[in-house]
């Protein structure tokens, strides 16, 4: 199966190497910025463009990659399912909730095949926190606390600070932490949530989240785009027979390179390596759904669900109050 | 050298203080009073001090200070005894479980003239006295937002009684947050939202854990979570955890993250050994000062009173679903 995909820098290079070890081809390269295209195609013998509505017709493509900055996604999803292709779009599914549903419309119109890379459902580590739930190490499940973020994120043309376009942490990181709250413990009820988003002097976003779910669980989820270095992922399940605990920090390997002779060490780089590389497996997922096989982990419904959570603290934010989900 | 007095062990950090008071040169513990004469019986035998059954004689003995470690609804009336009789006194956390009662206590206080003080060692842990000077110093600049825990395990007892404890965790183990706040900021709590109740236990009757959201004047955000969560095969018996975004940069601190990690076949649980500095002596040692030099110590009634108000604002805004104004 022919791959194309659509914007190219960060996660765009990064799926394009992840579909091609799951046997798929890439065979076009497409972003707004034709250099940036280029450099992704070139590693994989495939055509590079700048017309990214384009590439989405062309016959020999069966799967579109959509990577581009979040605000964008609907209008490529609505195309390339028009144009009868399966999709595999990044998250955030969409700016907002009515641009998910647009999306979802399209392709069930089309009938084909719509996933959104809600990647932390395969991280082994979450994996293996939802394994000892399931198995009871918890006993019942009263609290969580997901923590994420580091540093302000650059991206391409710094869309990420333009807080309208990306959501900021909020909509952009915890969003992974809403999904998988949802995937584990079930719907929320309600949330309250505060967010700093400062512009200036510096982009700087924390954003501070309390969620209720409907079967009374709390959950407290903390995104970080205000740290200037580094990056931590931490966890904590809690229930009426034990704890979770998870810190990304606490890594099996840790490099430590000396720049100049007799300095110091310049940066330690922690690094906890794993076979397959959990944004590996999300293709191999989807790839089993377009085999026929089982439905993926995600669904397009869950990743709007996620994207209504991430828009309902925002709206908390914003009005100081608690928001109905 | 001020003689001081424990009225009522109910409280378990009684312990810490009278081991204190028996360590600083400068103290000593005089007597115990206890309205349960067992438990306060052993404790006198513990901390080689006497025992006074009658609590009017107890006050009689030539005391300088006595501490108040009862159930937190007693609070009120020990603090309102040991006043009349003139005595300088340290009392427990929270002050009280109603702003009336904390106010009561202050003015009670006041009238006799004599010193008051809340027990918040936390303002004496090395690591959180550091990044009060951090804040100070100016190098982080402009503060915008804290997001805090104060975990620990379910004390059982009384606390779990909410006629003497006033409420489960969220009254428990909000004050030293709000408290550490405000100290290190200066400024004051002006909102609360809160989410609580019993989450982690299975028949405990009150809430064990809270997740609060507030303000600080000048828009400073606050996230807190006091909770009851840490289960019995958990290490240590809690945390207080703060983290501190501003301008410049970004303070984490783990306040009693100072320890050795401990396995006994014994214990059949690992364990840590905390190895820092221990706060409840630099508490007690400033209020025996305060005590000695007849002058009003350094954390006050005052200072516990806030520290109620944004609880009692916790519990009206769990209840009520409502942000609460403090
Ligand atoms: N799953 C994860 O772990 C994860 C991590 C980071 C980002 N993301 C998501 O992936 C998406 C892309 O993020 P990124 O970090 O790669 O961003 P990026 O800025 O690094 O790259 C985006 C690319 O898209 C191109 N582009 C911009 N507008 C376009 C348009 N209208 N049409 C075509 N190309 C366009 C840009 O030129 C750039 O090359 C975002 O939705 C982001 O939220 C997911």
């Amino acid at each position: 199966m022919n791959v194309a995909i659509i914007g190219c820098n960060g996660m765009g290079r990064m799926h394009a190497q992840m579909a091609v070890n799951c046997g798929f081809n890439v065979v076009a390269c497409a972003d707004l910025e034709l250099s940036t295209a280029r450099s992704v195609a070139s590693g994989f013998d495939a055509d590079a463009t700048d017309d990214c509505f384009g590439v989405l017709t062309r016959p020999d493509v069966d799967v579109v990659g959509i990577m581009t900055p979040t605000p964008t996604h609907t209008e490529y999803v609505v195309a390339a399912a028009k144009a009868g292709k399966h999709i595999f779009c990044e998250k955030p599914f969409g700016r907002t909730v009515q641009q998910c549903k647009e999306a979802i419309a399209a392709a069930k119109k089309a009938r084909v095949k719509l996933f959104v890379g809600h990647v932390v459902r395969y991280f082994q580590e979450f994996e293996a926190m939802r394994a000892q739930v399931a198995q009871g190490k918890v006993g019942k499940v009263g609290f969580v606390r997901l923590y994420r973020g580091g540093i302000f994120p650059a991206g391409q043309s710094g869309w990420f600070r333009d807080l309208e376009q990306s959501g900021g942490v909020t909509l952009d990181s915890m969003i992974h932490d809403f999904d998988w709250l949802r995937y584990v413990f079930g719907d929320a009820d309600r949330v309250f949530c505060q967010a700093l988003q400062r512009t200036v002097p510096n982009h700087v976003d924390y954003s501070m989240a309390t969620f209720r779910m409907k079967n009374g669980i709390i959950a407290k989820v903390i995104g970080t785009w205000a740290h200037p270095s580094g990056f931590r992922v931490e966890a904590e399940i809690c229930g009426d027979q034990g704890i979770i605990q998870f810190n990304s920090d606490d890594t099996p390997l840790k490099a430590m390179k000396r720049t100049a002779p007799g300095a110091g060490a310049s940066m330690i780089v922690p690094s906890s390596p794993v076979h397959t590389s959990p944004y590996q497996l999300e293709w191999e997922d989807f790839k089993v759904w377009l085999d026929g096989k089982l439905r993926a982990r995600v669904t397009p419904e869950d990743a709007l669900e996620a994207v209504r959570m991430a828009t309902a603290a925002l709206k908390s934010a914003e009005t100081g109050k608690p928001v109905k989900l | 050298m001020a003689k001081i007095g424990i009225m009522s062990f109910a409280h378990m950090h009684a312990n810490g203080y009278a081991a204190c008071l028996n360590e600083l040169p400068e103290a000593e513990l005089v007597a115990v009073w206890d309205d349960n004469a067992k438990r306060g019986r052993e404790a006198a035998k513990q901390y080689g001090t006497s025992f006074v059954g009658d609590m009017d004689r107890f006050l009689e003995s030539g005391l300088d200070g006595v501490i108040v470690t009862s159930e937190n609804v007693k609070h009120r009336a020990m603090v309102e005894a040991a006043a009349a009789a003139g005595k300088w006194v340290l009392c427990e956390k929270p002050l009280a479980t109603t702003v009336a009662d904390a106010k009561a206590i202050i003015a009670a206080c006041k009238k006799a003239e004599v010193g008051l003080s809340t027990a918040f060692p936390c303002r004496f842990s090395p690591p959180l006295i550091e990044v009060r000077d951090l804040i100070e110093s100016g190098e982080y600049g402009v503060l915008y937002a804290a997001n805090c825990t104060n975990n620990g395990q379910c004390p059982g007892g009384w606390f779990a009684q909410e006629e003497l404890s006033g409420g489960g965790a969220t009254m428990d183990h909000t004050v030293h947050v709000a408290d550490l706040l405000r100290w290190m900021t200066g400024r004051e709590f002006t909102w609360v939202y809160c989410e609580n109740g019993m989450l982690v236990h299975d028949n405990l009757g009150m809430d064990d854990l809270g997740s609060l959201h507030m303000e600080m004047e000048g828009g400073l955000k606050v996230s807190h979570t006091a909770s009851w969560s840490r289960c019995k095969s958990f290490p240590a018996w809690g945390d207080v955890t703060l983290e501190i975004v501003a301008e410049k940069g970004v303070i984490a601190v783990d306040a009693f993250n100072q320890k050795l990690d401990v396995y006994n076949d014994n214990a059949m649980k690992a364990e840590w050994a905390h190895w820092g500095s221990n706060p409840d002596l630099g508490l007690v040692k400033e209020f025996v000062a305060s005590c000695d030099e007849r002058r009003a110590p350094s954390v006050t009634g005052l200072d516990g009173l806030r520290a109620v108000e944004v609880t009692v604002a916790a519990y009206k805004s769990a209840k009520s679903g409502r942000v609460v104004k403090v």
